[in-house]
């Protein structure tokens, strides 16, 4: 049972933003994909979700190959994009952004229980939410939806870190419910440390791809990832 | 003349320009389009409608009337939704101006098939509701005028219910906020524009039957009025409800009060145009730059 | 740069006038050699051809909705009209009288088309559908209640003297023709103009065209105020034609047919204007020959008018994209046989560049709110004359909203910016641009519609001639002048943005991450060009870069922003050295 990405090439406009990347996201796991910005990490999710098409290369769901298909009946067959930068639905309170999801009381009060500090805000609209929690929002909706692989781009963009530390151990526990989880995250260090598997994406190429703890451990590797040689 | 005496005799078109008004609001704000066809489909079902009274013609006169009713209903919704389709087909992440274009290119469409079915000499459109309701002084308040301002509430009333206290208001909103957003989240988002194109088309296919050939003698100047229908959306912003309706109601009793004069009847033509321009220069006092341009 | 690549317009210069001349010859004969019933069509053919020139600067070139057309005709007409019947004047000039009173309809309508679109152009939007449509039914309405001048009583007497009868239509098809080729010259100079780039500009992007230096409004105004003088004109071209006309020469449903006609073969562009006129004369034409209703035709322009929409193209550039492509083909194959390949030079690394000491934009307690976010926070630094300063920070730090601040895209912040000793405060972004303030997006915001050169000149202002624009496109290593932006890929596009605005010399020039797109080779290439641009330009820059690599490699001074906030300012040694700003960067949260 897995996400599995085959030599996938995107392009967009003439030159291609991803060249040639594999990997597979099991159910149960986190994978971390780190690099620098305009790398192609955010393409890669979006070519994954079906907001952008790829040019060749293979996407399977537990061996469902996906590609040709809507990104609607991709996310039926399981597979969750948490796009960048919290996209909220501004007018719909807390309650209703999870209703729009959870198919049962059950679902929904178990997607709930993940942030209970939203409790108190559940009928503010979440337009007028701190961005903390806006982004507790976008992923309990996302988990009362009982997806079976998540993409989350950029959870931390615009995050105070504090906020950020209080998130992963919510992605940790999505991962042991039994969900494949993908994040691709430019604050590195806590991300690669929730994860299992870690890959490193420099200009659409992967330069790295192997246990997330390897990674952490050479600290060359991973700077010159960000801040050039 | 007083107030309540022009109110009184632009209250008839003024209440269709208000209904009018709410359908555009709601497209706009739910679909994303200034829906410029919205009345020629409404137009287009009750006329091809009163082509079925001769296959009817047995039947008593209360059952040809509500056959009537619905294959108007029916035949704008379908047109409505072909054209709802087609928008959420291709242009499903185009400008609203492009949206928009689609729109004209179809009234064109419409306007001229009706010329080519229905001719441009009046028609036997009876109205579903005849005379007057009640009278202020020596002026009648129609019937039609009437329905035409509880149909513009009810609606309004009807849409905020489903759109603030319904799962599928919960859909709605969602995919007006961020559409991506919720197809990512498995919406509908195919279905649920469509389904917004035939009901609102459905509902102009009654609106034009109820009011029949009263507002207007024939069928293509029974689409124009879609003009005054936009002033009054504009008053709303293409956003607010209960403004829109306001600026409907508005702009007839504009109309009805210049009739006082007939020397000026000429401008009674341009009241909407006059009423668009200073809403226009009134919403944009501000420079505001988009992002997306 | 091969000289193989030019393409003919540039080569010779004098192939429209030429043309023109061909077309007016080629209308003499037609119009005194064709059977009578088949001039009296071709007049009514120019007369559409006409409108749709109009129609084609606001929705093909400005890419407006405007749904009037004929309803500047009627007014047009109507004035002719008055002007013939109810005034002493046609005494006085005579056979002159006609050119004279087209002129100034056209003039009039002009100005009622400024009084339309000053609110409605304002806004973005479909604001100025609404509006048009509207005018179209209100002046529909009233010109049938208040009727032309003549009265369907009076002939309104040709032009020079030409008579009524199917001689004169001979002559007056010549008239025609000669008024429509000088219409279409002037719109094709104009088209070439400065201004006709800020109306291809402004259909694309907004803030593209205020951040040449060009006001959006003016822009706008002017291309909906010409398209309603031409259509003034068309309006008495079908006066002289009949002779006598009411409302139902001028139908509102002609309008939307002439805006969708407009759209489906692209009437911006004078060769598809004449195919469109063409179409709209002779599909009724022949509808009528068959006893079918016209309004067939509109019907059929209406469904070709939403498959030109849903699929985003037009006749017309469809077919000059391939044509480009296969003269492009054919040109590299022969460049090819030549060997011709540039020499690729190798000269010395040019040094960061170091500052005059002066300072150039001053910036103080910046602060940029969104409702209740704080998107920079009390920020001042100040830039150095003839540096590269770089501003970096991870996503959503807020570079990219300093920038708009700084462009003038944000009216409503608080703080000080002065650039050069001159304050910035309330001047909107054009204003700012001709200040000396350059910036270039991080999305496309260059205009496919027009060439390289065209861009270049119309972004410079037409302060740069032809040579300083050329040796801008070599500095960065652009695709020639004459390549139309459309064929040319995002990241080389973005480095004819960086171009273009250098070339208009710029005190300051903001770049927001012109280097994303582009390869790791053509990194190092656009690190070594940048750093002799302010030696070479005479321009300092701010440079907002991800790849750190190139900020390192071509900044003197690096400011760091995170969280809207200044984390660390100074020399980029020690800002890149700060730990942090390496925590700032890689979120070493284990620090807190």
């Amino acid at each position: 049972m897995s996400l599995k990405v085959t030599d996938v090439v995107v392009r967009r406009g003439v030159g291609p933003v991803i060249s040639g990347v594999s990997l597979e996201v099991h159910q149960g796991s986190i994978t971390t994909i780190v690099g620098p910005n305009g790398a192609g990490k955010t393409s890669l999710l979006e070519s994954l979700s079906g907001i952008i098409p790829i040019a060749s290369g293979g996407l399977e769901i537990d061996g469902q190959e996906i590609s040709t298909l809507s990104r609607r009946q991709r996310s039926l067959l399981g597979l969750k994009h948490v796009e960048q930068g919290r996209m909220i639905f501004p007018s719909l309170t807390v309650r209703e952004n999870l209703t729009l999801t959870a198919r049962s009381k059950a679902d929904f009060d178990e997607a709930m229980s993940l942030f209970p500090e939203l409790e108190k805000r559940i009928d503010s609209p979440t337009v007028l939410l701190s961005g903390g929690e806006q982004q507790m929002v976008v992923l309990a909706r996302t988990f009362a939806a009982r997806p079976r692989y998540i993409m989350i781009d950029e959870m931390s963009l615009g995050l105070a870190p504090v906020v950020f530390l209080r998130l992963v151990p919510v992605i940790q526990g999505i991962a042991q419910s039994g969900v494949g989880v993908l994040l691709v995250e430019q604050f590195a260090h806590l991300a690669l440390r929730a994860a299992t598997d870690a890959l490193v994406v420099t200009s659409g190429k992967v330069s790295y791809h192997g246990p997330a703890q390897e990674l952490l451990a050479d600290e060359a590797l991973l700077r010159n990832a960000y801040l050039g040689q | 003349m007083n107030i309540i005496i022009a109110l009184a005799v632009g209250f008839s078109s003024g209440a269709l320009y208000a209904l009018i008004g709410v359908g555009l609001t709601l497209m706009s704000v739910l679909t994303r389009v200034i829906n410029f066809s919205l009345v020629a489909v409404g137009v287009f079902g009750a006329y091809l409608s009163i082509r079925t009274s001769p296959l009817i013609a047995g039947a008593s006169l209360d059952v040809q009337t509500v056959i009537t009713v619905v294959v108007a209903v029916l035949v704008a919704a379908l047109i409505s939704g072909i054209l709802g389709w087609i928008e959420a087909t291709w242009l499903s992440e185009a400008t609203t101006t492009a949206r928009s274009a689609v729109t004209v290119a179809s009234l064109l469409m419409l306007i001229s098939l009706s010329f080519i079915l229905f001719g441009s000499q009046p028609q036997p459109l009876r109205p579903l509701l005849i005379g007057p309701a009640f009278l202020i002084g020596d002026v009648a308040v129609t019937k039609v005028g009437v329905a035409m301002l509880v149909a513009a509430l009810v609606v309004g009333i009807l849409t905020w219910i489903v759109v603030n206290r319904t799962p599928l208001g919960i859909r709605l909103r969602a995919v007006s906020d961020r559409q991506t957003a919720a197809e990512l989240l498995g919406v509908n988002v195919k279905g649920l524009q469509v389904g917004v194109w035939m009901v609102v088309g459905g509902v102009m296919g009654l609106c034009a039957s109820i009011i029949g050939n009263t507002a207007a003698a024939d069928a293509t100047s029974m689409i124009t009025l879609v003009i005054p229908g936009t002033a009054a959306a504009l008053v709303g912003a293409f956003k607010n409800i209960p403004l829109t309706i306001v600026g409907g109601l508005v702009v007839g009793a504009l109309q009805g009060a210049l009739t006082a004069f007939p020397s000026t009847t000429q401008l009674r033509d341009w009241i909407p145009i006059l009423v668009i321009v200073l809403f226009l220069l009134w919403n944009q006092r501000k420079e505001v730059w988009d992002v997306a341009r | 740069m091969s000289l193989a690549s030019r393409s003919r317009a540039t080569r010779r210069p004098w192939l429209p006038l030429a043309i023109a001349l061909g077309a007016v010859v080629l209308g003499a004969i037609f119009g005194f050699g064709m059977p009578a019933y088949v001039v009296f069509v071709s007049t009514s053919v120019l007369v559409a051809m006409v409108s749709l020139m109009g129609l084609g600067i606001v929705t093909g070139t400005a890419g407006m909705i405007a749904l009037c057309q004929l309803s500047f005709g009627s007014i047009g007409a109507w004035i002719l009209e008055f002007l013939y019947l109810k005034t002493p004047l046609p005494n006085v000039f005579g056979p002159l009288s006609f050119l004279l009173f087209m002129v100034i309809a056209g003039v009039i309508t002009a100005a009622l088309g400024l009084v339309i679109g000053l609110p409605a152009l304002r806004l973005r939007g479909v604001n100025l559908a609404v509006i048009t449509l509207g005018v179209a039914a209100a002046v529909d309405t009233t010109v049938q209640q208040i009727g032309f001048p003549d009265q369907s009583f009076a002939h309104i007497p040709r032009p020079f003297g030409l008579s009524s009868d199917p001689t004169g239509d001979r002559g007056y098809f010549l008239f025609a023709v000669i008024i429509t080729v000088t219409i279409a010259l002037g719109i094709y100079a104009l088209q070439k103009s400065r201004i006709g780039a800020a109306w291809k500009s402004v259909a694309f992007s907004e803030r593209g065209t205020a951040s040449a230096g060009t006001s959006v409004r003016t822009a706008k105004l002017s291309a909906f105020a010409l398209s309603a003088f031409v259509g003034g004109i068309a309006g008495c071209l079908i006066v002289g034609q009949i002779t006598q006309v009411n409302y139902l020469t001028f139908t509102p449903i002609n309008s939307l047919g002439l805006y969708v006609l407009s759209i489906v073969v692209g009437s911006q562009l004078i060769d598809m204007a004449l195919f469109g006129g063409i179409l709209f004369v002779v599909i009724p034409e022949i509808l009528k020959q068959f006893r079918v209703p016209l309004e067939w035709s509109s019907v059929a322009f209406g469904i070709l008018g939403i498959q030109a929409l849903t699929s985003n193209s037009n006749l017309g550039t469809s077919v000059r994209a391939a044509l480009f492509r296969r003269r492009r083909l054919m040109e590299a194959s022969r460049a090819d046989a030549a060997g011709d390949h540039a020499a690729v030079e190798s000269v010395a690394e040019a040094p960061i560049p170091a500052g005059t000491g002066r300072p150039l934009l001053v910036v103080e307690h910046l602060t940029v709110e969104f409702g209740a976010v704080k998107a920079l926070t009390d920020v001042s630094l100040v830039v150095e004359e003839g540096t590269i300063l770089g501003l970096i920070g991870p996503n959503g730090a807020g570079k990219s909203t300093f920038v708009d601040a700084i462009g003038g895209f944000l009216p409503q912040h608080t703080g000080t910016a002065v650039l050069d000793g001159e304050p910035l405060a309330g001047l909107p972004p054009h204003r700012r641009a001709r200040a000396g303030l350059r910036r270039t997006f991080q999305q496309d915001r260059v205009p496919p519609s027009m060439s390289v050169g065209a861009y270049l000149r119309f972004v410079t202002g037409g302060r740069a001639d032809p040579a300083a624009i050329s040796d801008a496109l070599t500095f960065f290593g652009c695709p020639d002048a004459y390549t139309p932006l459309s064929v040319v890929d995002v990241g080389t596009r973005r480095l004819v943005e960086v171009a273009a605005n250098l070339a208009s010399r710029p005190k300051l020039l903001l770049l927001d991450e012109p280097a994303a797109g582009l390869s790791h080779d053509e990194h190092l290439a656009f690190a070594d060009r940048l750093r002799r641009a302010p030696e070479h330009f005479g321009t300092t820059i701010l440079i907002i870069e991800h790849d750190l690599d190139l900020v390192r490699s071509v900044c003197s001074q690096i400011t760091v922003l995170n969280f809207g906030e200044i984390l660390a300012s100074g020399d980029r040694a020690s800002v890149l050295n700060d730990p942090k700003v390496v925590s700032a960067y890689m979120g070493e949260t284990e620090m807190l």
